[in-house]
This record gives structure tokens, C-alpha cells and sequence, in this order.
């Protein structure tokens, strides 16, 4: 499988309290990779360190083949990208902007363009500066697909937008992968939109991956079981308990990963009285948090975690 | 069509628009030689990743109720009447299991729930 981002063993230290930690990551070419986390995981750094504007400390960045920071200029010229905080000239007009913007590539298209302007009702002799938010945000995604990029960086591309605007945005990199199979990382907290779109998702957290696999599997994988009158310490199992919760009288709510229906044969061996009850789908959001209670420790625990073997 | 799409839920979204498509051939919401929106326009529509899309169109192909013809887009398959009808009622029982599943989690009985359908049901057969 060929990747349209690959960082290995990456590692960048931001002052005293935040670092990224052998940050191992890979975005298959052709897929829509949601990159989540929560507030201050280091998603932005991440990102930065990608488009060459941070220095590394150690480990590899490779960008549509390109290793940066020593090739960061032929990787940018194939790159879309969408910063976290608008930045444009408030003294251009929108047609101004855009002039500008089309100097530095030679793949703009001003049919893209001009298309995009006219979905996203954009004045070509509006002033920049008077932009509302939602529409300096769709002037950036604009900026970004009339570039035509073999991968589209976005890091919170919907981050405060109204619900009208953001619909729009979406289905302006919804339309542009249909037609073109551009690779998509987009950065968000917003897991519910990640939900629809991606087919990969990554999870970071205080600096470290902790889980990386198609949206299918994430999905299929994470379990709440509904568990009774099981033992605090339990023998070793064939899924990974990620949490176990007290409910009501004997009943316990368990979070594993790993788990597969045919599983459901391990409970007989942990006692005649022990009853596994239901076992539960949970959502994107929902596994997000879970996964994110588990990597910090988080979770109050009648046993310790149960990790057969880890992932 | 698609109103009831739900990332959330455990059923994939390739799955709940390929049951859905089948559905509205076995109703005869939609008849043959009907065309389908295509894969760009859909995926766009309900904001989700364009191989989703592919991936429902594909299943409803394999199974022949639609045809995907090169360049032309994906169209309604003639879809036999024994068929439908076997699609109709594959869907009624998926239905009354959801009904029963979610009686279950909130511990109403299925005799209770019995009771409830027969009272209510002759008020609904116009």
C-alpha cells in the first residue's frame, strides 16, 4: 500500500510540558484519514511538523514520497492546505486574493475557482478583512481545492462554522475526492463529521498515537458488553477489556477492543453464575471516549487492565 | 430517500443505503429503468466518503437489482415481482425484530407488546 503521508519514530519537544512521542503514523494514498484528538493532543504540531513548518528532533516525515524537511517545497506544490486560524490579506478583495494565491501554483484551475466562488456565494469585490467567519473559511477551502492537490491537509476545517456553512465546506471535499481521489487528512474534534466521511481514522493523545485503523474495524471492534456477577480478577481473555464499570446490583459494564461475535464463548469459562448479558455497538464518539479514558489511565478499575497482548 | 441514514448507528452506511435502495425497489418506489443518483452527486449530497456509495451500488449490482453501465450511470434492474416480494418481507422481519430488540431493552414482553399491536393495528388498516 502505497501512503500519502508516512511519519516514523517522530519526535518533537514544544518547551517543558508537551512533546510528541515516536509518533508512528501512515495515511494510505487514496483514503480520507480522520485525525482525531482532543483539545492540545498535538494534532497542529503534527500538522506543522508535516508541511516542514516546525524542525523535528528525530524521526522521518515522507509527503507524497518527498522526505521533508529537505523536499518540503515539491511536496507543498501538490498540497492542499487548511491552517487551524485563517490567515489571508484583510486589505485584498476576494478576486484579489485569489490572483495572488494562483501565482504561487502552477496546477490552479480558475474553473475550479470560479465555480467554488459562485457555490460558496463569494463576492468577488468583497473586502477580505469585512469577510463574516464562515465565509473566510470557505475563501480557504476554496484556496485550497482550486489548487488541485494530490492530498488535502485540514487542520479543523469546520472549527466554529455554522451548521449552513459547514455543510457546504464538506460536501466542497466530499465532490472534489469523487472526482479526483485526492488523498484527505483532516484534523478535527468534531468526531461526528468524521463519522460520515473517513475510511481511516487515527487517535492521538498527549502527544502519542493510540490507535490507527480503518474507520470499519474502529467501528466493528469497540464493544460495551453488559457482564454479570464476573469475579474482579478474571483470567486471561481473547479480547482486551478496556474498562469495567460497577452498574446496578452485580452488573458491570465493560469496554473492550479486539472483540469478534465468536468471543462470546470465553464467558463459559469464567463460571457457572457469571452472565454475559448484551453486548453493545458503540459510536465513533463514544469509542473515542473510551479510547481516550483507557491511554490516561482515567478509568477507576475493580481489576486491572487486561491486556493479553498488546495491539 | 435517504433521510434516515445514520452514521451512528452499528449497521455500516453502504449497508443502510443499499437496504434502503432494495426497499424502494421492492415497494415500487422505484421501478426499472430508473436511474440513480450518481456516486459523485450522492456522496456529496449526504456528505459521506464516495467509496461508501460505490461499495452500496456494487452490493445492489452483485445481487442484480441495479445495473452500473460504463459511463451512463447506475440504473433500476427488472427486478422480478417474487422478488420484491421476498425483499418486501425480508424487511417487514428485520422491522419486527428491531421492534422486539428494543421491547427487550426496556423490558416490555413480547406478549405485552402482542396485546399493544392488536389494539392498535385495526385503527391503522384503512
Amino acid at each position: 500500500m502505497s501512503h500519502a503521508i508516512r511519519l516514523q519514530q517522530l519526535s518533537y519537544r514544544a518547551g517543558r510540558d508537551f512533546a510528541l512521542r515516536a509518533l508512528d503514523l501512515a495515511v494510505p494514498s487514496g483514503s480520507v484519514y480522520g485525525f482525531l484528538g482532543a483539545n492540545g493532543a498535538g494534532k497542529t504540531t503534527t500538522i506543522r511538523l508535516i508541511m516542514g513548518m516546525l524542525a523535528s528532533d528525530d524521526g522521518t516525515i515522507d509527503v507524497l514520497g518527498h522526505r521533508i524537511p529537505e523536499h518540503v517545497v515539491s511536496a507543498l506544490a501538490r498540497i492542499g492546505y487548511v491552517p487551524e486560524r485563517v490567515h489571508l490579506y484583510p486589505m485584498l478583495t476576494v478576486e484579489e486574493t485569489l490572483r495572488q494565491h494562483s501565482a504561487f501554483y502552477p496546477t490552479w484551475s480558475g474553473r475550479d475557482a470560479a465555480r467554488l466562488q459562485h457555490a460558496f456565494g463569494l463576492r468577488a469585490d468583497a473586502l477580505v478583512g469585512r469577510l463574516s467567519k464562515g465565509e473566510a473559511g470557505k475563501l480557504m477551502m476554496l484556496l485550497a481545492l482550486a489548487v488541485r492537490p494530490e492530498l488535502l491537509i485540514l487542520d479543523e476545517p469546520t472549527d466554529g462554522l455554522d451548521p449552513v456553512v459547514r455543510r457546504d465546506v464538506l460536501a466542497a471535499i466530499i465532490d472534489y475526492v469523487a472526482e479526483t481521489r485526492a488523498t484527505v487528512f483532516i484534523s478535527s474534534h468534531l468526531v461526528h463529521e468524521q463519522e460520515r466521511m473517513c475510511d481511516w481514522v487515527g487517535v492521538l493523545d498527549a502527544g502519542r498515537m493510540i490507535a490507527e485503523l480503518p474507520m470499519s474495524e474502529f467501528r466493528a471492534g469497540i464493544k460495551r458488553l453488559r457482564v454479570r456477577a464476573a469475579r474482579p480478577n478474571v483470567a486471561s481473555l481473547p479480547f482486551r477489556v478496556m474498562s469495567r464499570r460497577p452498574v446496578l446490583g452485580q452488573e458491570e459494564e465493560w469496554v473492550v477492543c479486539d472483540w469478534r461475535p465468536d468471543m462470546r464463548a470465553a464467558f463459559d469459562a469464567l463460571g457457572d453464575d457469571v452472565l454475559l448479558r448484551d453486548v453493545e455497538d458503540l459510536d465513533l464518539e463514544e469509542s473515542f471516549v473510551e479510547l481516550l479514558r483507557t491511554s490516561r489511565g482515567e478509568v477507576s478499575l475493580a481489576a486491572p487492565l487486561i491486556a493479553p497482548e498488546a495491539a | 430517500m435517504f433521510e434516515r441514514i445514520d452514521p451512528r448507528s452499528p449497521v455500516p452506511i453502504y449497508a443502510q443505503i443499499a437496504s434502503r435502495l432494495r426497499v424502494a425497489v421492492a415497494s415500487g418506489e422505484l421501478q426499472s429503468g430508473d436511474s440513480l443518483p450518481s456516486v459523485r452527486a450522492l456522496a456529496t449530497q449526504l456528505r459521506i466518503n464516495p467509496a461508501t456509495v460505490s461499495q452500496a451500488y456494487r452490493e445492489l449490482e452483485q445481487e442484480g437489482t441495479v445495473e452500473m453501465r460504463q459511463g451512463a450511470g447506475t440504473y433500476v434492474s427488472s427486478v422480478s415481482s417474487d422478488r420484491r416480494r421476498r425483499d418486501r418481507v425480508a424487511e417487514a422481519r428485520r422491522l419486527v425484530r428491531d421492534f422486539l430488540d428494543e421491547g427487550a431493552r426496556l423490558g416490555i414482553s413480547p406478549a405485552e407488546l402482542e396485546q399493544a399491536l392488536d389494539e392498535t393495528l385495526p385503527g391503522r388498516i384503512a
